[in-house]
């Protein structure tokens, strides 16, 4: 019998395999007989000669990864291992579980098993790992119950004595059930969507075998690879199981075509906005449970996306703007979300809500640490240093920033409301999962601390001359290119804390000041070899995270700064920073479609192109804070109970959360370019930053739906969850539209009713003059009544 | 409505008003209804000593006169009458300007030449601050110019108000908030004073109650759909070549979190006419020019006769309340909001309506009801922009609809066309019926009718 080596250090995995082939075929010579016999659990086959054997055994390993927080370079400390203590059986009739009659063996500490079967019984065989088993690769118990499986056409590939049962197995047999398609065709498309560079500038081809072999088996940069998505997938089938074991119902209330089924009927729901459920729910089987966890509420998995976050422009600054022909061409090529609201004012209120889902009464651009004082005081923790996962090399930092001259509004007080945020936020949840985040910015000064906003460097000159735009001759860096306001992460405690998180914020080439340029500045020691294109780099070898935030510099966002000519400009749509700000778009986005990763067409790749907030009235939707300042709203708390309560009270909480209209919100998709994924959709449904934020939970199954508290803040606010708990939350009392004032993932399930006007803030729509031909641009009519269909503009096929 | 009516609106507000309208209202101890629950709890403790000495008539010259005789809680904390100016705590003397609202005031910031516009949009321009001028920081900083002044609370100096609350009712709840020796310093207990009462502004909700139909409107809440006339009264409102109200009066996101306030706290030369009920403008050469003086002192003009830009500037309020209230304008020279709609869409294509004239021959041509001037002799010159000297008028607003807004920067001096004198208008007479009728939506204390009406004004 083919023995299993106890650690990962096998010299090649090519051996393992062919190894295991040739027992694959030994074995079907062997076979042939229709003999019966009694189930033995764990007995030996008999293979004694001259009979027909009647019981054959099936052997191999149940193989684990184990996620180690801590790596303080952006790529996950995953390491190898084993469940020992998991039961195998062969499951006839795929149902998941160990049925009587279902013969099962139970995994050693080194993770194999033998399990004697009918020599005549075939099937997919099951790995059922409870909480009593353990995760050798962590020398843990396993936290949580976990079923996988390999398939029997994975069983005759392998081999019967050689079978690897692993997230990887599970993952081909979902694809196939998927795809009605069979397990050669998934084998291989697994292994081309891993198939591509991870973290290096070398070139990886992971074979099928590789692809569903013994991790422990392998080395080196397709270890690595392999160990990262065995991480992410055995996410996804603890989640199944959980799904499976609570016998949750199919689909997701919030996936469910034509509105969540809890609200038919119940009280404090608007009629006008009524669901209309066009898809009966019942418990959910197996097979079910294993898709449901990939399409959380009806949001795909991505494997990468990249948020590029623009400034301050209504819709009707942007729409048909002919200063904005890259994303006017998206707009028209692509798929938009087109009732899009801000949730805050000004600019840092926006990008905490995309973060985590809340502005928690921010109304102001202030630094992180104002008014941050008692159980709010700041928790920084000086940085050693060290070289980030793509190369980058990062210098020591303090506990807190020295340059707080670079600290906006420092000496400012914020009329008390506190800064540092220590609630729950999507960077956060992305590092506990063992996935990553990565913040691109542009123009940060070389060596500065990313808590502090950019400095003017005189030393750095040059002159913008792109897209038809020429700036100011030789105009220096001015101060604040850079600004921490406008990162989605940098108000929350925890994320500050996390040991990545000076890797994970990294560079981006900007239009105006080329490497050469930077290079020359004075502002901070400049790092020996310093990346000024980390997100080139990342793209080039891998690198880039699952979430990916691209922050553009106050020139190239369209907010301005300074007064070179080409950064000049208000917000009214018709300035030179217009064709500025889309030249950026155009061009970063152009890179990322040029990347391997993009071109991949079993890899899920996206493109949102968004703006942080309108420019019209306080107006927002979807988790907003529809009463006003004096509506009494407040934080939630989950009491012991599962109930939830009123947070004792946080200093002016009612002055957020109020929106600022409307702006584009546009969204490409690798299966665009490169499958059959819809173009041209457009969503009209009413979403929100908190849309947002729950669609990335969803889209990285950082959340549960069945479990409110694991959506950030108020991401978790969907029309139940405010009617259930109305008196908590009395900014949404009395509402006229129950629909539009809450959260729901961005999945084009609900259909908006015959006769019900898309509700825009006139403000934002109503078009703005061109100076140039006289004509009013970007003015939009409300839609009336439903959407020409409902595809799911993250639907990947 | 014309002069004469106004007159006598102003002799039946004397009797009711003034400094002999302190007996129930006044005194510590008495609280009027604020709109907002009475019950202090929910006050911080600084806040419940800013509540006592906004009722506090102990706190002037003759002990007569308290903040809310003329900041009144029932009337949206603005004037209770329909004075132009009211009168003050010895009796016989009158303000210089009218009473403006307290509600809605709290987020201002402090006034700049180059404040930054909360729209977003607009180029910094001189905006911000307290009084109509601007001329102090903070609603603390304010309390300094209604307390000293001689023709309003008159106390004559920082000491007396001190000496007052020392031996006033509450003395030692503001030792207790402000320490044991607070009355020992006389400017630092004047200050914490100032405190006191922004702290009252700041948190009682009676001054933010956000509780208009407006709010409901905005909020999607129940009872916030707007009838026809008052959506087409907003669309006027919000349209920039026929009302175009929303340029100055914004109504969008404003400063912490605040939105709806309809002003963008810049500051304007609207160009109202002289008010010859103010006692000040029987010297003609008094005028009051707002961000150039004569009270703020920082942007007078070099010498009399010479331009300023700063020239004629008030600052431009909130328009919530705005219905409830029956004084117009810095000088108070209008009584109704009909008129002061119409003043802005005539005030050039029908001069004569607003301003004095003289000259001219034959019969004399009734204005329109609305008309501050009751008639008009054919001919006559129109002595056009009279509370502003001739060298000063080159501020004098021109944007839409009072002005072309073509060409310029907006003003008269710099080089924005006026309305031709006789042409038509911008805005019709349905627009202007159906603009009140939104401005009606933005007064709080609305309570939505059982069913909605069909018919009636601002209905259809």
């Amino acid at each position: 019998m083919f023995k299993q080596p106890s650690q990962l250090f096998r010299k090649s995995s090519r051996a393992i395999a062919e190894a295991a082939m040739v027992a694959a075929i030994a074995a079907l010579a062997a076979c042939g007989g229709d003999g019966h016999g009694n189930n033995n659990d764990g007995g030996g086959s008999g293979d004694g000669g001259g009979t027909t054997p009647t019981t054959k055994t099936l052997s191999g390993v149940v193989s684990s990864s184990g996620y180690v927080p801590g790596s303080t370079s952006g790529d996950p400390t995953i390491k190898p291992g084993y469940y020992a203590g998991a039961t195998v059986f062969l499951d006839s009739n795929a149902n998941g579980k160990l049925d009587d009659g279902e013969t099962s063996a139970t995994t050693d500490s080194a993770g194999t098993f033998a399990l004697t079967v009918d020599s005549d019984a075939s099937g997919p065989l099951v790995a059922d790992i409870t909480t009593s088993s353990t995760n050798t690769a962590l020398s843990a118990a396993v936290p949580a119950h976990l079923i996988l499986r390999a398939s029997a056409a994975q069983i005759a590939d392998q081999g019967e004595d050689a079978i690897v049962i692993s997230p990887m197995s599970s993952e081909v047999q979902r694809l196939v059930e998927a795809d009605s398609s069979d397990y050669a065709t998934e084998k291989a498309a697994l292994a081309t969507r891993l198939s591509a560079p991870f973290n290096t500038a070398n070139a990886l081809t992971i074979s099928g075998a590789d692809a569903l072999a013994d991790v422990n088996t392998l080395s080196g940069d397709e270890q690595s690879a392999l160990l990262f998505e065995d991480n992410a997938l055995t996410n996804r089938y603890v989640y199944a199981t959980a799904k499976f074991d609570r016998g949750d119902l199919y689909p997701d209330n919030l996936a469910v075509k034509g509105g969540d089924p809890r609200l038919v009927d119940l009280s404090g729901v608007s009629t006008a906005t009524a669901v209309t459920p066009q898809e009966t729910q019942a418990a959910i089987t197996f097979a079910e449970a294993q898709q449901a966890a990939f399409n959380i509420e009806g949001i795909p998995r991505y494997d990468n996306i990249f948020v590029i976050i623009m400034e301050n422009k209504s819709t009707d600054a942007i729409v048909g703007n002919a200063r904005a022909p890259n994303i006017n061409k998206i707009l028209d090529t692509y798929d938009q979300f087109s009732t899009y609201y801000s949730t805050g004012k000004p600019s840092e209120p926006n990008y905490i809500a995309v973060g985590g889902g809340d502005d928690f009464g921010i109304t102001d651009d202030n630094w992180w640490g104002c008014a941050a004082t008692g159980d709010n005081a700041p928790t920084d923790v000086a940085f050693a240093g060290g070289t980030a996962s793509d190369g980058q090399p990062l210098p020591a930092m303090p506990a807190m920033p020295t340059a707080t001259g670079a600290l906006s509004g420092y000496s400012s007080t914020c009329s008390g409301t506190n800064h540092n945020i220590s609630a729950a936020n999507l960077f956060t949840q992305i590092s506990s999962a063992g996935l990553t985040w990565r913040v691109y910015n542009e123009s940060m000064n070389p060596g500065q601390d990313p808590r502090t906003d950019s400095v003017a460097d005189s030393a750095v000159v040059d002159t913008y001359n792109e897209g038809g735009v020429t700036g100011t001759a030789d105009y220096a860096v001015p101060g604040g290119l850079y600004k921490t306001k406008h990162h989605p992460g940098m108000g929350y405690q925890l994320a500050r804390n996390l040991p990545e998180f000076y890797a994970d914020n990294r560079t981006v080439i900007g239009t105006q000041y080329t490497p050469e340029d930077w290079a020359k500045s004075t502002a901070y020691t400049i790092p020996q070899g310093y990346d000024y294109d980390q997100l080139g780099t990342d793209l080039a070898t891998g690198d880039v995270g699952q979430l990916n935030f691209v922050i553009p510099d106050q020139c190239d966002d369209m907010h301005g700064t300074g007064s070179d000519t080409s950064c000049a400009g208000d917000n009214s749509g018709q300035s030179p920073i217009i064709n500025r700000g889309d030249y950026y778009v155009g061009m970063i986005v152009d890179k990322i479609q040029a990347s391997a990763l993009w071109k991949n067409p079993n890899r899920h790749e996206a493109i949102v192109i968004m703006y942080d907030e309108g420019e019209g009235s306080a107006t927002s939707c979807c988790g907003w804070n529809a009463g006003g300042k004096n509506s009494g709203t407040e934080p939630l708390v989950q009491n012991a109970d599962g109930s939830w309560s009123q947070a004792s009270a946080v200093t002016n909480y009612g002055n957020g959360n109020i929106g600022h209209g409307n702006s584009i919100f546009a969204v490409i998709t690798n299966g665009q370019d490169v499958g059959s994924a819809p173009k041209g959709v457009a969503d009209t449904d009413t979403y929100s930053h908190f849309s947002f934020t729950r669609t990335l939970e969803d889209m990285f199954q950082l959340s549960d739906p069945v479990q409110p508290e694991t959506y950030v803040n108020r991401a978790k606010y969907t029309e139940y969850f405010i009617a259930q708990n109305i008196t908590n939350l009395p900014e949404f009392a009395g509402s006229a539209d129950t629909h539009f004032d809450a959260v729901r993932p961005m999945n084009h399930a609900y259909v908006i009713p015959d006769g019900y006007e898309q509700k825009l803030n006139p403000a934002d729509i109503q078009g703005v003059q061109n100076p140039d031909t006289g004509a009013t641009d970007g003015a939009i009519t409300p839609q009336t009544g439903p959407d020409a269909n409902q595809d799911n503009i993250w639907a990947t096929q | 409505m014309n002069k004469c009516v106004a007159a006598l609106l102003l002799i039946l507000a004397l009797s009711a008003c003034g400094n002999g309208n302190h007996g129930a209202a006044s005194g510590a101890s008495s609280s009027p209804s604020t709109g907002s629950d009475d019950d202090s709890s929910s006050l911080s403790a600084m806040a419940q000593i800013g509540k006592k000495a906004f009722f506090d008539t102990t706190l002037s010259g003759f002990k007569d006169m308290s903040c809310a005789d003329c900041h009144s809680p029932e009337y949206a904390y603005g004037p209770p009458n329909s004075l132009a100016v009211q009168l003050g705590s010895d009796g016989e003397s009158y303000g210089t300007r009218a009473v403006p609202s307290l509600r809605y005031k709290d987020m201002t910031p402090a006034y700049s030449d180059e404040a930054e516009n909360p729209d977003g949009v607009t180029l910094s321009s001189p905006g911000g601050g307290f009084m109509d001028d601007g001329r102090a920081d903070s609603l603390a900083d304010q309390i300094t110019f209604p307390l000293l002044n001689p023709v309003e609370m008159d106390n004559p100096s920082k000491a007396a108000v001190v000496e007052a609350l020392k031996i006033g009712a509450y003395a030692a709840q503001f030792e207790q908030v402000f320490g044991a020796n607070v009355f020992d310093d006389t400017d630092a207990a004047f200050a914490d004073l100032g405190q006191a009462l922004q702290a009252f502004q700041r948190e009682d909700i009676s001054f933010h109650p956000y509780s208009s139909k407006y709010d409901l409107y905005i909020e999607n809440k129940i009872g916030g759909g707007l009838t026809p006339a008052e959506k087409r009264g907003l669309e006027v409102f919000n349209t920039a070549d026929i009302g175009n109200c929303v340029a100055c009066h914004y109504g969008g996101a404003s400063f912490d979190g605040n939105t709806g306030l309809m002003t963008d706290f810049t500051y304007q030369a609207i160009g109202a006419p002289r008010n010859p009920d103010i006692p000040n403008n029987d010297d003609p050469a008094y005028y009051d020019m707002g961000l150039c003086g004569p009270y703020r002192t920082d942007h007078t003009p070099a010498q009399l006769g010479t331009p300023d830009a700063y020239c004629g500037q008030f600052k431009v309020p909130t328009l919530r309340n705005v219905a409830t209230r029956t004084v117009f304008f810095h000088n108070g020279v209008f009584h109704t909001l009909d008129q002061v709609v119409h003043f802005y869409n005539t005030r050039d294509t029908n001069p004569e309506y607003w301003y004095p004239s003289s000259g001219g021959t034959g019969t004399p041509v009734d204005n329109p009801d609305y008309a501050l001037q009751p008639t008009f002799v054919p001919g006559a010159t129109v002595d056009k922009f009279d509370d502003l000297p001739a060298d000063e008028q080159g501020s004098i607003d021109e944007e839409v609809p009072l002005g072309t807004g073509v060409g310029g920067d907006n003003t008269l001096g710099g080089g924005t066309e006026p309305r031709a004198v006789h042409s038509t208008p911008s805005m019709t007479e349905q627009d202007i019926t159906d603009l009140i009728c939104f401005l009606d939506t933005l007064t709080d204390g609305y309570q939505p009718p059982e069913t909605a009406p069909t018919h009636g004004a601002c209905v259809n």
